[in-house]
């Protein structure tokens, strides 16, 4: 498999998914608020950030710029979409994952 | 609208990075919105975390944004920054000569300190050279002095390993002879290691010159003046009228910074073989002794060893207490003054404040130069705003305009150096010392240019940095905020300048009053009129036929012979005991002075109780004494006529008259208790009287003819007791001179400063005062408005100057036992003084502005 070996971490993978799931929707407070719902427990904002920041220089993600609301002291709301490299990078990961739980013998764990 | 906290989002945008920073305040102000739904101020808290979280390498600014100017952009702000200074030459003169002045003022200080403190530190040992000082009680006093007992330097050489030489050395008066040229110069007797301990460079002969003991060292110009060269190794001089010496050296003249002085060196033992140290005891303190210590030795231990020296020897009477002490050589100028023993004091403390003078001129001159450049920057403001939508950099628009602060501190610096090269010969005159600006040292013009980029840096950083931070939109608009914050710094260092202008002229006028009040002190004799000779040559044998002569001749009319001229003390006594006395008495001590006859009629002194001394009319007068006042009252006499006092060799003396105080010592001083003898010789000076009848040049030439009959080997002298009582202000008048000197300066300065910046706020307020007039106010409440801001902060500096200067004052005052008052009135005269000054040079602007035509000021350009 053709793959540039970028690595992604586990948070970043969490927030890669959400925004794939958030789909043009995808910026800053929405993943977060999304996550830690998912997650349930509280994260920082200045994490997903990375995060984002991180992988859009890898290439995972595309963004652009939206409109000025109010509640944003006027600045702009950035989007993020999942480029086919970072879905191509998602369905890997999940495919790997996947085969892993596939190994693991039908016993009743503890 | 609630707000995230103003300070975190100001940090935020200052460190993040632009391409980062839309989504980050973005999404932190969303949160933050959220947040303070429900607890605001934990929003806020948790604003100021998260913002914190950001500063990570990720979102950090780049901040080497500053790319150095190409060679190009630094010529162009030269020729730029020259052009400016031309364009507004008011301005720039202003500025210019306010710095140069400070300038001046501080080189002419720093030189003056640099020469202060190099006495005596040419010598090679000068760091292992000391001189001993004895300390001892007097009065419950504690004294210190610097000199010690003959016996002592052959004693130290002798017992102590630590130490490598030790010499004596003592100032004597003798007319030196060769051939037909005869001079009455200051020497001195020293021992043969003296030429060793001390550097003193030879052009003749060689160090060992003074071992021997028919030989004498002369300076160059003694040498010169007895034998027209210096040339003159093995020649013979007559000392003294009866010996002769050859000239085993000739050395180099002294250099004023030195504490030594003599015009040549005779053998110590030379003053043994004239018996002048017959009853030498350790007692007796005669020579000034240095030691050299040897390398890697501790001056400390050896002075622990060494203190009681003299105590050992003596067991009782004057002496018993006396220690000894070491004090540096290269200390011995600048540390003259003892507090509790022990010489802490003195020069340095002179040095010292005026070192502190010279930085207070620069700072007020560089105020001056920061106030003149800000109050002038918004005149660029336009430039400014063009220059950064051309995509200047801020670095480079501070580089700029400190490039042009340091061009006017090089023009500044260059005047300063031509004043500083004029001026200098009236200060070394005034201050009496030979300083010289040393123009070809490379280490001169590195301090030079040291100083010039400092100052244009520190003084041009300020303005420079309130220049580049204009904001191009609003400066080309023509609307920008003044300075902002509660105080106005351009007010602040207003008020700090005068100030400082206020408590050096208060301190200048102290001064001024101090030589004034110890100058109307009455001397308790008339110096007017009085000349004195020492006793020297045939004038001792002779004396009867010169005191007749002179009188006869009508150029005088009163002879008396003393112990010492009426302008200095050279004798004291302790140990005297009378009726009544008790031993602590005996550590008291007396001024000891001598007459033969009429000494009231020639010094015009008073006589209060009984007689005036005659050892002509009363032969028992040799066993008799006067006493001054003080001395009255110290002995604590009712009936002081006919008491019989005892001196410390156990003779008898009675008293046979009051005198009223009179100044010997220093005008300063309280006025120490003196006891008067009649001796039948003993004298050291005659003095006399000259008639007000006559011109005192007649009177002059008759007495010079008198003495030179009965003196022909001796120049005759003459020597002024007028002129040698008022030497003794002299180191006041000197103070009084540069302190005068200096307050005007900062005057001046600040004056200048005050003056741009009135001109400033008076160009600011044009608009105002048009509408001001037609509304119909006249031109002088217009004037009164302005002018009357100014007069508040001469107010505030008043306030805060006037408890200054009186500190210092008062501080400097106590070091004078007799000191002029500090009345409230002066502090009082000189605020209204600092007031009408700062009236005087804001109303030519203040008018000027009041004047001005409504129409002109009220169009919209």
């Amino acid at each position: 498999m053709s793959m540039t070996h970028h690595s992604l971490g586990e948070f970043e993978e969490l927030v890669l998914l959400m925004v794939a799931a958030l789909h043009d929707e995808a910026y800053g407070v929405a993943i977060l608020e999304h996550l830690e719902e998912k997650l349930d427990k509280k994260l920082n904002i200045s994490a997903v950030h990375v995060a984002l920041k991180r992988m859009e220089d890898k290439g995972f993600v595309k963004s652009r710029f939206g409109g000025i609301t109010e509640d944003r002291g006027g600045r702009r709301k950035k989007y993020y979409v999942v480029t086919a490299l970072g879905k191509r990078m998602l369905d890997t990961q999940h495919e790997v994952r996947t085969s892993l739980y596939k190994q693991i013998p039908k016993i009743s764990f503890g | 609208m609630r707000q995230p906290p103003k300070l975190a989002r100001k940090f935020l945008r200052w460190f993040c990075r632009e391409d980062c920073i839309e989504e980050i305040e973005g999404d932190l102000t969303e949160v933050f919105m959220k947040d303070s739904d429900g607890s605001p101020r934990l929003a806020k808290w948790k604003f100021v975390y998260r913002t914190l979280k950001y500063l990570r390498p990720e979102f950090l600014k780049s901040f080497a944004k500053y790319r150095p100017d190409s060679f190009g952009m630094i010529k162009s702000y030269f020729k730029i920054g020259w052009r400016n200074i031309l364009r507004s030459k008011g301005y720039s003169f202003i500025n210019v000569s306010g710095l140069a002045i400070g300038l001046t003022a501080a080189m002419l200080i720093l030189l003056w300190v640099q020469n202060e403190m190099s006495y005596d530190r040419f010598h090679a040992h000068a760091d292992r050279i000391y001189q001993v000082y004895s300390r001892d009680l007097n009065n419950g006093q504690i004294e210190v002095w610097g000199n010690t007992s003959a016996l002592l330097a052959p004693e130290l050489l002798q017992s102590y390993a630590e130490i490598e030489n030790a010499v004596r050395h003592r100032n004597v008066f003798f007319l030196a002879k060769a051939g037909e040229h005869r001079f009455n110069e200051m020497g001195a007797f020293a021992d043969p290691g003296f030429l060793n301990m001390f550097s003193f460079p030879l052009v003749k002969g060689t160090r060992n010159a003074l071992a021997d003991e028919s030989g004498i060292v002369l300076t160059r110009s003694m040498a010169v003046k007895l034998f027209g060269t210096i040339d003159c190794l093995g020649r013979d001089v007559e000392v003294n009228d009866n010996d002769v010496f050859k000239v085993t050296a000739v050395m180099d003249d002294l250099p004023l910074n030195t504490n030594l002085e003599f015009s040549y060196l005779l053998p110590w033992n030379y003053m043994t073989r004239l018996g002048w140290d017959k009853n030498q005891t350790w007692a007796w303190t005669n020579a000034g002794t240095y030691v050299l210590l040897r390398e890697g030795q501790d001056e400390a231990s050896l002075e622990s060893k060494v203190s009681n020296i003299v105590k050992r020897y003596i067991r009782e009477g004057d002496g018993a207490t006396r220690e000894v002490f070491l004090h540096p050589l290269t200390k011995v100028h600048l540390y003259n003054k003892a507090e509790n023993g022990n010489l802490t004091g003195g020069q340095i403390e002179t040095v010292r404040m005026f070192t502190l003078i010279a930085g207070l001129v620069v700072l007020i001159a560089c105020i001056n130069f920061i106030n003149l450049s800000t109050a002038r920057s918004e005149k660029r403001a336009r430039e400014v705003g063009v220059r950064k939508i051309m995509g200047a950099y801020n670095g480079s628009l501070i580089a700029q305009f400190l490039v042009e602060s340091t061009l006017l501190v090089m023009l500044a610096c260059s005047i300063a150096l031509l004043l500083v090269g004029l001026s200098l010969p009236l200060f070394n005159q005034v201050m009496e010392t030979s300083l010289h600006l040393e123009l070809f040292q490379f280490q001169f013009w590195l301090y030079a240019v040291a100083i010039i980029l400092l100052t244009g840096l520190l003084a041009g950083s300020y303005p420079a940095i309130i220049l580049s931070s204009y904001q191009p939109a609003k400066a080309l608009k023509g609307t920008f905020s003044r300075i902002k914050g509660a105080v106005d710094p351009r007010k602040l260092l207003v008020v700090v300048q005068f100030t400082a202008a206020l408590t050096l002229s208060i301190s200048a006028v102290v001064v001024q009053r101090q030589i004034k009040y110890a100058q109307d002190r009455k001397p308790g004799y008339d110096p007017e009129d009085i000349a004195y000779e020492f006793l020297q040559g045939k004038i001792p044998l002779h004396f009867e036929a010169i005191k007749n002569e002179l009188i006869a001749s009508g150029a005088v009319t009163s002879v008396t012979r003393t112990f010492s001229p009426i302008v200095r003390i050279w004798n004291n006594a302790t140990g005297l005991t009378w009726q009544g006395s008790n031993d602590a008495d005996k550590t008291t001590n007396f001024l000891l002075f001598g007459a033969d006859a009429d000494m009231s009629t020639t010094f015009a002194t008073r006589i209060l109780l009984g007689r005036d001394l005659d050892i002509y009319m009363h032969p028992s007068d040799t066993a008799a004494v006067l006493l001054n006042e003080a001395a009255v009252k110290a002995m604590r006499m009712d009936n002081p006529i006919g008491e019989m006092l005892r001196d410390s060799d156990g003779m008898n003396w009675q008293v046979v008259g009051v005198v009223q105080d009179f100044i010997m010592d220093s005008p300063y001083n309280k006025i120490s208790p003196m006891i008067i003898q009649g001796w039948r010789d003993r004298y050291g000076v005659i003095n006399y009287r000259f008639n007000k009848e006559n011109s005192y040049a007649d009177n002059v030439k008759k007495a010079e003819m008198v003495f030179k009959t009965n003196n022909p080997e001796y120049p005759f002298e003459c020597i002024s007791a007028q002129s040698n009582y008022l030497r003794k202000f002299r180191l006041e008048v000197q103070t009084g001179v540069l302190a005068s000197w200096f307050a005007g300066l900062t005057i001046l300065i600040s004056c200048l400063g005050l003056f741009g910046l009135a001109t400033y706020l008076a160009e600011s307020r044009t608009k105002e005062v048009g509408v001001r007039k037609v509304l119909g106010a006249t031109t002088f409440q217009i004037t009164s408005m302005l002018a009357l801001g100014f007069v508040k902060l001469v107010v505030i500096s008043i306030v805060i100057g006037t408890p200054a200067a009186w500190y210092i004052a008062d501080n400097w005052l106590q070091s004078y036992d007799y000191r002029t008052p500090l009345n409230l009135w002066i502090f009082l005269l000189m605020g209204l003084i600092a007031i009408l000054i700062a009236l005087i040079t804001v109303s030519t602007q203040a008018i000027k502005a009041a004047m001005m035509n409504p129409v002109k000021s009220l169009r919209n350009e």
